[in-house]
């Protein structure tokens, strides 16, 4: 399929400056009131590429977005979108907002119809154009369906679908994979990347810092300012870091240890320990003396490139400082670790009418563990956390909650669990102190710790000063941080989170992730469930769901040892990444080829065999193949590669 | 004095307290809804009080005087005396007046034969031809009613004295002796105010914690379920009471309608009847999803419960099983009771059946609530 290669942004200035600019923006503001949130940007998109804008929650990235779709208007400065002002833009402008916007009562044909019609899309065009739509992406077999019953992947497509009906030349995405399980993310990334290539032009927000290696360029932007500029390449070069990937048994220990001289940043993603260092060289000698020194055995050391992640933390973390560590007030050491189990399931079933939203799981958490729920969205985790802490009664199985496996719903259980639920469960019409206080109240926390508790919640969130604030005026992952200081303020025994750093920036995931250890460490059974694989490294055990079965359980380690095959680790130029990937999907199974940032990942039973098919491959196709090597799977390959073979089987059954 | 501080201690260190203090943090900033509690009601009040009047005024009469003596025009003004007829035309013919009547431009036409005045002077009983427009049955039977009463008492002058009827009544009108019909109304209208309020305000503020989300949080904390409806309810009720007070108050000073019972007797019933407007409110969040649900089976439930409880249209005209089911009506009993205590002057000796009633309702109402309220979820 000859396809004219798209523009390449991030070589514009070497010559090929013919693409034309599609938006530019010039020393933009926007004050609400007396608070700026947005404070002098300046950039300019070209045509076909996919811009990204990453920061923390309330950079103003989502004002940035109103102001692009010509929705509010600017303090100060000049934009232009498309060569004239974005109001006069707006219809050849398709824009995603952070909120579902389509209507929940109207099916997937209606919904897209009422776009179409709204957009005056003639209807010899709407024939011409719905069918080819709807089978990009995925959605055909699901025209009839209700769009309240979609599930959160498939909502993101329909809204991008309805954006798309009326051939936008621009596509503003504010966070359209924000509770979106990582295939349909996928998913949603490839259909993105073929419209670029088709000439489109896509400017998209993101917390998930793994997607966004897929941009073509990047703005960091912090406090409502752009702290740098560039292809994500770019920017980890420009770091100037190298990182260093540590594996041992006792690597957890290692972690308070490792600091000073050539290290920058340390983080533990469950067996495996991320440093950041100043000199490749200098790092790795540093370590391996420590580890010689405290007799800790040093399984693997890999010197790799920093990620995304880390030049976004790092950048964050000069700026604002990084949130600080509290100790939790009221408690003296750890629990006493218990031998039986804190959460046990046996052949849990539910079913709603005839469909089987969980089918026979049996599941045992330990007190001091964290335990990852993973799957795609529909695959019944939101179900499985419900019914294991009693909000709704299973169809078949036993539940066994912190030794209780009778009365799930008594006040003497309850005030030993913790919850924190998919929805935001912070009142919005009271202030941050006054939901806490509320919590603190009704789960009964004793006068003299109620206080210290609360301030510890309010400065682990870094919200100091600010705890009159109405919670409504909070942006969302602010809003996820108080929420969670609110569901462990009573010091739980058992903590459920469903998908509790959704749409939270890195660096407050971080911080939450510290929380969630710290509070594992004293003896705390933690239940997560989350969409972000690479913080799913940290749970102790995983299991993954798929159309409510359990299909694989274990470490981390363990769940990516089992995975079939050897992940090839293809690099590419970024303009033939995406081609290369549909040649590829088309010669070998379709879970066997994922996209990974910048990186394609192939899996292959015999690489030594496939390897020179594979090179030839490319070369037929003028593919330029500029680096090959083996990679251990990566939790986001084992997950794409167990999610996709379950559905498979699943398919052949019917 | 040690015993009640550490009582309140205990108080505000429970989770019942932690509930309350939310709610009334959540009503004091929700302006929407003090507004909510003090325009409608008025305004309820006001419009019922005045447009829901049986009287009837300025009924527009046409008149065909073929007679055109002393004596016609006589019963003309006879009628048109006390303002319940205006004589708003004098067609030509009595084809020209039934077609006014017929177009609906006049409510009764009278037709005076040219041989009014003959008969009379004879004795005989003169005969005058009347038309009613009868599409509005209510104006009707009032017009032709007051038609008939005056037509048999004229006597005009020439005429000879009345004969002397065989048996005489004498009615006295008791508690209302002006007969004013507002007085009649203004408290089933208090009554319907309250009970449209309590149950829209309760059901709202709960379906609002359901629709986004706080409320499975709430499931999960401690708080047992009687302790959070009854956090959602006490404020309500404090809030309500301003409400009664606000009726009450226009009642005595917009219609002049008397509180003639004891007023603390009557606000403490009104408190009761406001638990059970309340727990109508809760039971039907407990089984709707969403605001919109919520609201639009609202109006199933309390339209019915105005409609059967007297507050507009008398209990004794309804058909037999309507009066016997009214008597589950929380409504008509709250009714009977402002009626004794406003207009009867008179205390529980009277009305104990009907305190009893709600009494009984409020706890039940409550009971099922409380018990719908932990299985909603699933």
């Amino acid at each position: 399929m000859p396809r004219s290669s798209p523009p390449d942004p991030a070589h514009n200035n070497a010559g090929r400056s013919v693409a034309s600019v599609v938006v530019s923006v010039e020393g933009l503001h926007k004050c609400y009131g007396s608070r700026p949130a947005v404070a002098g940007l300046d950039f300019r998109v070209s045509e076909g590429e996919i811009f990204g804008l990453i920061g923390p929650d309330g950079a103003g990235k989502t004002t940035t977005f109103h102001i692009l779709a010509g929705v509010i208007e600017p303090s100060g400065g000049q934009v232009r979108v498309l060569g004239s002002p974005p109001r006069e833009a707006r219809e050849r402008v398709g824009y995603l907002t952070q909120q579902f916007s389509q209507y929940p009562d109207l099916s997937v044909e209606e919904n897209l119809r009422y776009v179409a019609g709204l957009r005056l899309v003639s209807p010899a065009l709407w024939r011409e154009r719905r069918t080819p739509l709807l089978r990009r992406l995925g959605l055909e077999p699901f025209a009839d369906r209700l769009a309240s019953q979609l599930s959160g992947g498939m909502k993101q497509k329909l809204a991008l679908c309805c954006a798309l009906i009326d051939r936008p030349r621009l596509l503003l995405l504010d966070e359209p994979t924000t509770g979106v399980d990582p295939v349909s993310r996928r998913d949603f990334w490839d259909v993105l990347a073929t419209l670029a290539e088709e000439g489109v032009t896509i400017v998209i927000a993101t917390p998930d810092l793994v997607e966004a290696e897929r941009c073509h360029r990047i703005a960091l932007v912090q406090q409502g300012r752009i702290e740098s500029l560039g292809s994500p390449a770019a920017l980890k070069q420009g770091l100037g870091l190298s990182r260093l990937e540590l594996r041992g048994a006792a690597s957890a220990a290692a972690e308070p240890l490792l600091s000073g001289g050539a290290i920058v940043d340390v983080q533990t993603f469950g067996d495996r320990l991320d440093l950041l260092v100043n000199d490749a060289a200098t790092g790795e000698a540093q370590v391996r003396e420590l580890f010689r020194r405290q007799g800790l055995p040093l399984q693997e050391l890999l010197i790799t490139a920093p990620t995304l992640e880390n030049v976004v933390v790092i950048s964050q973390r000069r700026r604002s400082g990084e949130l600080p560590l509290l100790p939790f007030p009221g408690v003296q050491g750890s629990r006493r670790r218990r031998a039986d189990p804190a959460i046990a399931a046996r052949g849990l079933s539910r079913r709603f009418g005839a469909f089987e939203a969980v089918r026979q799981l049996t599941l045992e958490i330990r007190y001091g563990e964290i335990f990852g729920l993973l799957g795609a969205n529909g695959a019944g985790k939101t179900t499985t956390i419900k019914m294991l802490c009693g909000l709704l009664a299973p169809s078949s199985g036993e539940i066994v909650l912190a030794g209780e496996s009778k009365l799930l719903r008594g006040p003497d259980l309850l005030r030993r669990i913790g919850y924190m639920s998919q929805k935001f469960t912070l009142y919005d019409d009271l202030s941050i102190r006054e939901n806490l206080e509320f919590y603190a109240g009704v789960y009964g926390i004793p006068g003299p710790l109620r206080q210290p508790r609360i301030d510890w919640v309010i400065a682990s969130c870094g919200l100091q000063g600010q705890e009159q604030l109405l919670t409504a005026k909070l942006p969302g992952g602010w809003k996820q941080r108080v929420a969670f200081g609110a569901a462990v303020l009573h010091d739980p025994e058992v903590l459920f989170l469903d998908e509790p750093t959704s749409g939270v920036d890195p660096l407050a995931r971080r911080q939450f992730w510290s929380l969630i250890n710290a509070f594992a460490r004293r003896g705390t059974a933690i239940l997560v469930t989350t969409h972000y694989l690479e913080e799913a490294e940290q749970c102790n055990r995983l299991c993954f769901m798929v159309a409510g079965e359990k299909v694989i359980e274990g470490s981390p380690g363990a769940i990516k040892a089992a995975q079939p095959g050897q992940v090839l680790e293809l690099v590419l130029p970024q303009d033939q990444l995406q081609s290369a990937t549909l040649l590829l999907r088309r010669h070998w199974q379709p879970w066997r080829v994922s996209r990974f940032g910048d990186r394609l990942h192939l899996v292959l039973d015999d690489p030594e065999r496939e390897v020179e098919g594979l090179q030839l491959l490319l070369s037929q196709a003028q593919l330029s193949l500029e680096g090959l090597r083996r990679v251990p799977h990566s939790l986001e390959d084992a997950f794409i590669g167990t999610v996709q073979r379950a559905q498979a089987r699943e398919g052949e059954g019917r | 004095m040690r015993i009640l501080w550490h009582g309140w201690r205990v108080l505000v260190a429970s989770r019942l307290w932690a509930l309350l203090r939310k709610e009334v943090q959540q009503i004091l900033r929700d302006r929407q809804l003090i507004k909510l509690l003090i325009i409608p009601p008025t305004l309820q009040l006001l419009i019922y009080g005045f447009a829901l009047n049986p009287e009837v005024h300025n009924l527009k009469l046409g008149v065909v005087d073929y007679a055109q003596v002393a004596a016609s025009r006589e019963l003309v003004s006879a009628l048109t005396a006390n303002r319940i007829f205006l004589a708003s035309s004098y067609p030509s013919s009595e084809q020209e007046l039934a077609r006014q009547v017929e177009r609906g431009e006049l409510t009764a036409g009278l037709v005076i034969p040219p041989n009014f005045s003959k008969r009379l002077a004879s004795g005989d009983t003169a005969r005058v031809q009347v038309f009613i427009d009868g599409v509005d049955a209510n104006s009707a039977g009032i017009a032709s009613g007051y038609i008939q009463q005056i037509l048999r008492r004229f006597r005009p002058e020439a005429g000879v004295l009345p004969p002397t009827p065989p048996v005489r009544t004498q009615v006295r009108f008791l508690y209302n002796p002006g007969l004013t019909s507002s007085w009649f109304f203004v408290p089933g209208v208090i009554g319907l105010v309250l009970t449209l309020i309590a149950t829209l305000v309760s059901a709202v503020t709960l379906v609002r914690e359901k629709d986004s989300g706080t409320l499975e949080q709430l499931l999960m904390t401690p708080a047992g379920a009687w302790e959070i409806l009854l956090a959602k309810i006490l404020p309500l009720v404090v809030l309500l009471m301003g409400d009664v007070l606000l009726a009450l108050a226009l009642g005595r000073l917009v219609f002049g309608v008397p509180i003639r019972g004891d007023p603390f007797l009557l606000l403490a019933l009104s408190g009761l009847y406001l638990f059970v407007g309340i727990g109508v409110g809760i039971m039907l969040a407990t089984v709707c999803r969403s605001q919109q649900q919520v609201m639009l089976t609202a109006f199933f439930i309390t339209l019915p419960m105005v409609q059967t409880s007297g507050a507009i249209a008398p209990i004794e005209s309804m058909p037999a099983f309507f009066q016997a089911l009214s008597l589950l009506n929380p409504l008509r009993h709250y009714i009977a009771i402002l009626r004794g205590l406003l207009l009867k002057g008179v205390g529980l000796e009277a009305l104990w059946p009907h305190a009893l009633a709600l009494l009984v309702m409020a706890p039940l109402l409550m009971a099922i609530s409380v018990s719908r309220f932990r299985s909603q979820l699933s």
